[in-house]
């Protein structure tokens, strides 16, 4: 599950400096992806302010090979934090806005017809990038919500009956503002089930607000914000996370974790949402320096990653009460 | 009535179906036929015993098996009502066939009032052992209540078969055949079976099994420890009852004599007698030996004027016998011949010619006995050969089959020493080895098995019985025809013509058959220290001023010449009693002149086991132990305590395993002692979250949860890991035990 060899993968990070050479990439060490991941957040953390959760989320998402769907309400940063992380690892980022009109070719890229050569060219679209901010993705149409979802889960475009790889690393952190409900097209269960985690960065608490407003009182400390690793050293963090143990126990944990919601919600987190869960926790082992995942690992992670996949059985009941009873009622071994 | 009817198939009767799912292992192996078999075995041991003392023991097994093949057969074809009638079936045909099997002769007597009459008898306490053909009537009524309780035990209903196997056994109780350990046995086996059966299709069986075990563990416990009926025969295993009176165990038990352990002696007066002549007061005599008690066989009838007298020449005794308080028996000098007096009436003789008093005699009530005592030389018993009236052969020659061969062996080489070659020379010889090389003693352990082989080769004192049944085995052995005898010895002297006797004189001889002579009594018992028993205990009680100890004619010193001193009877014969106040003087001097040749006493062989060794303990006792021990897991399951002790030692005791298990069990141990202490950890609390809710700053307690940590969720975990963990663990849980704790610090 850590390694998939993807030879063609190393030639299309575009614009990641990834060295292409052979799929294999050497692991780092433990302390080494530790500190990494540790570095990569504190360099977030002086753009955005206070979130540092929502930051080792969403790099735990990225070293985990997940996408994030953001909620939540305009004017929080979340394309700050996108951007940030993007920056933070020296990669390229793209911003999509969607909008009802949006079509999949505008996401995609589209084969344009050169009249020098006499020769149709790609030009891709925003989505080959390794950070992609899809901002406000319930208010495009299904058809191009699609596009991109299919883009995510199988980090390939097809165009025209040519398939293109997507770069590595390649992270979409889609955002959904759930305020205006009007003219937008809700995300289906299968869709959302394709983002390992959701998360809400809500407004900033007293003193961060103020604290915010001082910092970018003069030049936005994002045009300061230095990379402090490169796409190669990530994929070599990726690595060392997938090599992270797994033990029985956990496995079966994570196991009985999404039975107990199957059988308390009318749409329990599928296969698919475990195996998150379970990506997820190996990269929170590698952030706090363990070489084996342990259930407090899963319990930080699973209410992230199950929370949104789940419908409940009444509408009074969210899906975060089914994770939370999960959690309090399936015991630890 | 049946499960089978109540399916709801036409109401057609089939008396013979054929069950396809039924097999016989399935069948077999249920625990409730474990109880099954304990209620079988208890009424089958108690119709072996009788087969044992009468003569039968391989048919009977025989037969046992033969049932046994017979409902295992036909176990798949019958059903429930079908067995019971048929067992019923097989009762009746059983009791045919002994009724004819009683001689035809015997059979003429047989009417209907005398049917119902010998029934109430058999439930009223009549024992078996008293039917002529006791073995003829086992063999026809055991196979009713084995085939029938075979069979519903087979086909599952146990309840039922229970009832018919407690049918069995109950009637036995009732008869007094079967004594407290086969009651107690066929009882537990009886709770056993219904309750394992009744559980077993619920399928309750091993959530319940426990509940069973401990109301058949209080059923033995209980009934083992304490007597609801005092003075019954059957004394309990554990509590020790008080010893009954030598005089309320010969004399008083009409039909038969158990031979007890520790007896006592009474001081009260019974009766006086004046008699021209002081001789023995015979009650009765018993003629069947089952091995630990004697049994008179026989019909008793009523007393309708003259008896026979015996065969030889005889002396006529005149005796009246006034009952100082009610007396349940009529002594009177061997042989009576007619009874006068206000008891005529209510006078039975026995099948042995012995008097018996269908009533009790009231205080102060007399009676007279005219009795023609055999008047023998010593050359007419030496002389009267071996030529026995068939009744009386076959009457009085039967030993249990159990009966070890060395008894017999042990009297021929007694009658070999003392170069005995008649009958006579056998007796005397046979009582003079007993007399001295047995001590008296009234306190002996009541040994198990034959009675008259353990005191032969296994105890060194009895008293009277012991001594009066071993001779009298020993002399069967040889062919020579013997009875027990009991009654009363000559008692006290008050005057020329009266003697005072008392509860203490009570007493049991042997009594030997000659051609043309009759019954001739010997008393195998040494006199002189059963006299001194006897002497001490009236002047004891006397000192203790007890009431009812003399007449106003005895007393101490009121009639100095001391009979013992001049027996009347110079040339009677030696160990027969004659008109002595103590007949057996004779045999006593016989006894030390022989054993001052150095020829008795020397047999070495067979004597009681090296009392230094340590005592084994008894059968009863293991099994009776075994009981207890499988009540007290049974309780213990019931009650959680396993659960308890087991959560003691493992957490105490941590055997040494390989470093992962070893730091994770070193972690579930402290986990349990914070468990106990504390809280345990809830369902969903990783063990991080738990430790940090508990507020838990131990640094031990600490470094074992991260040790585990790594072990359980990481698999690694060096020796010394898990060292650091045990030694950690051992630590924790020593603090908390007070006692282990301070070992560990002080060591």
């Amino acid at each position: 599950m850590s390694d998939e060899p993807r030879s063609d993968g190393g030639d299309a990070a575009v614009e990641a400096g990834g060295d292409p050479g052979p799929s294999a990439f050497e692991p780092l060490s433990v302390e080494a992806a530790a500190d990494l991941i540790g570095e990569i957040v504190d360099n977030v953390e002086r753009v955005i302010v206070g979130k540092r959760d929502a930051v080792e989320h969403i790099l735990v998402a990225t070293v985990a090979r997940g996408h994030v769907l953001l909620e939540d309400v305009p004017g929080t940063g979340k394309t700050m934090l996108a951007r940030s992380v993007a920056t933070s690892v020296d990669a390229s980022f793209r911003r999509v806005q969607f909008t009802p009109d949006l079509l999949p070719s505008d996401v995609t890229g589209v084969n344009v017809f050169n009249q020098k050569t006499q020769e149709f060219e790609f030009q891709a679209g925003p989505v080959f990038a390794n950070v992609v901010l899809a901002d406000e993705i319930n208010r495009a149409p299904p058809k191009t919500q699609s596009a991109l979802l299919e883009a995510m889960e199988e980090r390939q475009v097809t165009v025209d009956g040519e398939t293109r790889p997507l770069p590595e690393p390649f992270v979409v952190i889609a955002t959904q503002n759930d305020v205006e409900s009007g003219r937008t097209y809700e995300l289906p269960m299968a869709e959302i089930d394709r983002f390992a985690k959701k998360l809400r960065l809500g407004y900033p608490e007293g003193d961060q607000e103020a604290e915010i407003i001082g910092r970018t009182a003069g030049h936005h400390p994002i045009e300061e914000l230095e990379p402090v690793t490169d796409g190669h050293t990530l994929r070599r963090a990726r690595e060392t996370a997938g090599q992270v143990t797994l033990s029985e126990p956990v496995r079966s944990y994570i196991g009985r974790l999404a039975a107990h919601t199957r059988n308390n919600a009318q749409l329990g987190v599928s296969p698919r949402g475990s195996i998150a869960l379970a990506r997820t926790s190996q990269v929170r082992a590698l952030l706090d320096g363990r070489d084996y995942v342990t259930p407090d690992d899963v319990q930080a992670e699973v209410r992230t990653v199950f929370a949104h996949r789940i419908r409940p059985r009444t509408g009074s009941e969210t899906g975060e009460d089914v994770v939370a009873s999960a959690l309090s009622s399936v015991t630890v071994e | 009535m049946s499960r089978e009817d109540a399916v709801g198939e036409p109401r057609r009767r089939r008396w013979l179906v054929t069950d396809p799912d039924w097999s016989l292992r399935d069948a077999v192996a249920q625990p409730a036929m474990l109880g099954v078999a304990l209620l079988t075995a208890s009424y089958l041991r108690v119709l072996f015993h009788v087969t044992d003392v009468v003569g039968g023991t391989t048919l009977l097994a025989a037969e046992v098996v033969g049932v046994l093949a017979v409902g295992a057969v036909l176990a798949s074809r019958v059903d429930a009502r079908t067995a019971l009638l048929g067992s019923a079936g097989v009762l009746v045909g059983g009791m045919l066939t002994y009724y004819l099997s009683i001689p035809a002769s015997q059979r003429a007597l047989i009417d209907f009032g005398a049917v119902v009459r010998d029934l109430v008898a058999l439930f009223s306490g009549l024992s078996v052992f008293r039917l002529v053909q006791a073995d003829v009537w086992a063999l026809a009524v055991l196979p009713a209540p084995l085939l029938g309780s075979w069979l519903l035990a087979l086909r599952g209903r146990f309840a039922t078969s229970v009832a018919v196997g407690g049918t069995a056994l109950g009637f036995f109780v009732l008869t007094g055949d079967a004594g407290f350990l086969t009651t107690l046995t066929g009882v537990v086996g009886a709770a056993a079976a219904v309750g394992f059966g009744e559980l077993a299709p619920r399928r309750a069986l091993a959530a319940h099994w426990d509940t069973v075990a401990l109301v058949v563990t209080t059923m033995v416990v209980v009934t083992s420890t304490v007597s609801v009926v005092p003075g019954g025969g059957a004394s309990p295993i554990v509590a020790g009852s008080s010893a009954p009176t030598l005089e309320g165990n010969v004399v008083d038990n009409a039909d038969s004599v158990g031979i007890v352990g520790s007896i006592r002696l009474s001081p009260e007066v019974r009766f006086t007698v004046e008699s021209e002549r002081g001789s023995y007061w015979r009650v009765g005599a018993y003629d069947r030996f089952t091995g630990g008690s004697w049994v008179r066989t026989g019909e008793t009838r009523v007393y309708d004027g003259e008896l026979d007298p015996p065969p030889g020449p005889t002396t006529t005794v005149e005796q009246t016998i006034t009952a100082e308080t009610t007396l349940n028996s009529m002594p009177a000098v061997w042989k009576p011949v007619s009874v006068g007096g206000n008891v005529q009436q209510a006078t039975q003789v026995t099948a042995e010619d012995g008097l018996r008093a269908a009533a009790p005699i009231a205080d102060g009530e007399s009676y007279t006995v005219v009795s023609e005592r055999p008047a023998y030389t010593t050359r007419a018993l030496r002389a009267a050969g071996t030529d026995y009236p068939d009744a009386v052969r076959n009457r009085y020659l039967g030993l249990p089959d159990s009966t070890p061969d060395r008894v017999g062996e042990r009297a021929a080489a007694v009658a070999d020493r003392a170069n005995a070659s008649t009958p006579y020379a056998t007796a005397v010889a046979i009582e003079e080895y007993l007399e001295s090389n047995k001590a008296y003693s009234l306190n002996v352990e009541r040994p198990r098995g034959n009675v008259a082989d353990a005191f032969l080769f296994e105890m060194e004192a009895g008293y009277c019985t012991y001594y009066a049944t071993t001779m009298a085995v020993m002399l069967r052995t040889q062919g020579i025809p013997a009875r027990m005898a009991t009654g009363y010895t000559t008692g006290e002297r008050v005057a020329e013509d009266e003697w005072v006797v008392r509860g203490l004189n009570a007493h049991a001889w042997v009594e030997v058959y000659f051609p043309e002579v009759g019954w001739v009594a010997f008393d195998p018992t040494p006199s002189s220290p059963r006299e001194e028993t006897g002497e001490r205990r009236i002047s004891q009680a006397r000192e203790a001023g007890e009431a009812g100890i003399d007449t106003n004619r005895s007393g101490p010193g009121e009639w100095t010449p001391t009979p013992t001193q001049t027996p009347e009877d110079e040339s009677g014969p030696n160990g027969t009693v004659g008109a002595t106040a103590t007949p057996d003087l004779a045999g006593i001097a016989g006894g030390q002149r022989t054993a001052g040749g150095g020829e008795v006493g020397s047999f070495t062989g067979g004597g009681p086991a090296d009392p230094s060794g340590p005592t084994l303990p008894s059968p009863e006792e293991v099994g009776y132990g075994l009981v207890l021990l499988f009540g007290g897991v049974a309780a213990g399951r019931r009650f959680g305590l396993d659960d308890r002790l087991y959560r003691f030692v493992w957490l105490r005791y941590q055997p040494r395993d390989a470093p992962v298990p070893d730091v994770e069990r070193a972690y579930d141990r402290v986990e349990t002692l914070l468990a106990a202490q504390r809280r345990p950890r809830r369902a969903g609390e990783t063990v991080a979250d738990y430790l940090d809710s508990l507020g838990v700053r131990d640094s031990r307690v600490r470094r074992v949860a991260a040790l585990y940590e790594r072990a359980h969720y990481g698999g690694d975990a060096s020796p010394a890991d898990a060292d650091e963990a045990v030694q950690a663990a051992d630590a924790l849980v020593g603090e908390t035990t007070p006692l282990l704790g301070r070992l560990r610090r002080s060591g």
